[in-house]
């Protein structure tokens, strides 16, 4: 049996269960208004404009993209050996391996399909916050009121169609809020271009939420393997132990000499200073492609130890 | 194992242990069964008997503590076997918004089982678990006897060899459950092995050739049912037609010739049958005449791997 051919199928099933969830929809519809809301209630600029926007849009990203990462594996991982629907797949011809890969890219997936969204809104609120102007008679300060009116107007167009859609086809209500939240934060980011002619839309938050995706898909990986044992409660302090200690690992263990335990935790924690670049491209700043390029080489790595590691661990456990 | 064999299980032992590896019960104990190609072999006891981690052991699912299995050939955890092999769990395990149609696709899929010819097999099941009206619904709106048919297609989506049941009727009505029989005497006569665990003793004798009973872990009695239930002690008569006294008077006779006691009573159908005979009259006419969905039929080609 090829296991590529079964790896798409049980993802994307995982991938429909996940957003089939209230809480993915919930965390997904949060983040994206709590980050067009900032221009609204922007009191500060922390002495560039747009900053606050885009640094609480990461944060959001960072934040709500981990507990999705981390609910999702739980529920689709740890839930089903309980539910016992993981043993239903495993009665069929699929490896063990195969189903932990497939969960990660299932989970994985729906924390991406969340990024684009919550990317496009991050780009709307920098795009929209206050810019100084002067243009005409006119010199001060413009927030962008019609950016903000289009990505909230998406966000509650995804609901409508979401209601329209299960009234009238039976459409799923969460999937299609899902995807049409996606969808309708590109469209408001791509009008915008249309509604503000002030100021040009900053794309350099691009890769510093792609280094976080990255992150997020380190953290999915881990989580993944740590369901096969734990559950859900025991995963999620796992995961955010591994947070706290991978973004203090070079304050905690930076001077740690290299064959002590301080220095093997340095070495095993993932060093998550890597993948949080805001103060990289705070006034003016870039980070360049080939950091991206290295730094998802090394997430990816880390992503392969843990699911190796995971389909190590559901190897040796019994499915009853 | 000659191959004539479809499982072969030698001195099984399986021990559950807590978190500190301390054995907490025997589960199953020095297990020996074989079970041969084409016959439908139940696997009966109480509830804690060690049936479904017997099952559970089969399909790779749990590792045995020591001891021995070969499923058709092979290793349990040989993915290739399990390929050959259909599962209905004990309770059915169904992704709850997924439709029965999109259930079996995926299930397809997960045998490799090409998309053209997954539809035609998805189809024909739906109609033969008599589910093509409810088809497009999630199954997570399923009464437990809808989704125990789902989760029957779904054990035959890829023609298996060997169909291991566990408890195929439970949650089934009274016609489900005849249906269920059926299929599986079916299934038997067109050379497919089976091996179902049931609770419900009158279900497993109308369709086992042989059963086990298990209690404890521990297998107690084993053989062709038949032979198990036969009282060789023991004569009965049927005469139809017979009036009362004309009864009466040969009981008289018989037991002054054999001077034993002879018991006389009149034979009576069972609830099931009455209650199919009653429902089938003001619903469903076709209770009587189940028919395997045609690809289950379909030997020309070896079993879908």
């Amino acid at each position: 049996m090829n296991s590529a051919v079964q790896l798409f199928p049980i993802a994307r099933t995982t991938w429909l269960e996940a957003i089939q969830q209230p809480v993915a929809f919930l965390m997904a519809f949060v983040s994206v208004a709590i980050t067009l809301l900032v221009p609204v209630f922007e009191f500060h600029h922390f002495g560039e404009e747009g900053r606050l926007a885009r640094d609480s849009g990461l944060s959001c990203l960072l934040l709500f993209g981990l507990v999705l990462a981390i609910g999702t594996a739980g529920r689709s991982v740890a839930g089903e050996i309980e539910s016992g629907t993981a043993a239903a797949v495993i009665g069929k011809p699929v490896s063990r391996f195969t189903f932990v890969l497939a969960k990660w890219l299932g989970g994985f997936g729906v924390v991406a399909f969340y990024a684009v969204a919550q990317i496009a809104a991050l780009l709307i609120a920098e795009r929209s916050s206050a810019h100084f102007v002067a243009e005409g008679d006119y010199v001060g300060d413009v927030t962008d009121w019609w950016g903000v009116a289009l990505g909230i107007g998406g966000l509650l167009l995804s609901l409508a169609i979401g209601a329209w859609a299960h009234y009238r086809w039976r459409w799923r209500f969460g999937v299609t809020v899902f995807v049409s939240l996606t969808v309708s934060q590109l469209a408001a980011a791509a009008l915008t271009q249309v509604t503000n002619h002030w100021v040009a839309m900053d794309f350099r938050a691009v890769p510093a939420a792609l280094l976080v995706l990255a992150a997020l898909a380190v953290f999915s990986s881990l989580a993944t393997a740590l369901a096969t044992r734990l559950k859900s409660g025991a995963t999620f302090a796992f995961c955010f132990a591994v947070l706290l200690l991978g973004l203090s690992g070079d304050a905690l263990f930076g001077d740690a000499a290299a064959f002590s335990w301080r220095g093997l935790l340095s070495g095993v924690l993932p060093d998550l200073q890597n993948f949080w670049m805001c103060d990289a491209i705070a006034h003016g700043g870039r980070i360049g492609w080939r950091y991206l390029a290295e730094a998802t080489a090394t997430a990816l790595t880390t992503c392969a130890v843990f699911l190796c590691l995971g389909g190590w661990l559901f190897s040796h456990r019994d499915l009853g | 194992m000659t191959t004539d064999t479809v499982i072969e299980i030698r001195a099984l032992r399986k021990v559950f242990r807590d978190f500190w590896r301390r054995p907490t019960v025997v589960a199953v104990d020095n297990l020996n069964l074989t079970v041969h190609r084409g016959e439908v072999f139940g696997l009966l006891g109480p509830n804690g008997s060690g049936k479904s981690t017997t099952i559970k052991m089969l399909l790779g699912l749990l590792y045995p503590t020591s001891g021995e299995i070969n499923l058709l050939g092979a290793a349990p955890t040989d993915t290739a076997v399990k390929a050959r092999i259909g599962y209905l769990p004990e309770l059915s395990h169904l992704h709850p918004f997924l439709t029965p149609r999109e259930t079996l696709g995926y299930y397809a899929s997960l045998f490799g089982i090409p998309s053209r010819e997954a539809k035609r097999r998805t189809e024909q099941l739906l109609r033969m678990v008599d589910l093509e009206a409810a088809a497009d619904r999630p199954v997570g709106m399923f009464s437990k006897g809808m989704a125990r048919r789902v989760g029957l297609a779904q054990a035959l989506i890829n023609r298996p060899e060997l169909l291991i049941l566990d408890e195929p009727t439970s949650g089934l009505d009274p016609i489900g459950t005849r249906e269920v029989k059926d299929l599986i005497r079916l299934l038997a006569k067109g050379g497919v092995s089976i091996l179902t665990t049931s609770h419900l003793l009158a279900d497993t004798e109308d369709i086992c050739d042989r059963v086990a009973i298990l209690d404890r872990g521990v297998l107690q009695s084993e053989g062709k049912i038949a032979d198990l239930l036969r009282q060789p002690d023991a004569v009965r008569f049927q005469i139809a037609g017979l009036d009362e006294a004309a009864a009466a008077e040969l009981r008289r006779k018989l037991e002054s010739e054999t001077g034993r006691l002879v018991k006389q009573d009149y034979p009576a159908l069972s609830l099931e049958s009455y209650f199919l005979q009653v429902v089938s009259k003001g619903r469903r006419a076709d209770v009587e005449r189940f028919e395997l969905a045609p690809f289950l039929l379909e030997r020309e080609e070896p079993p879908h791997a």
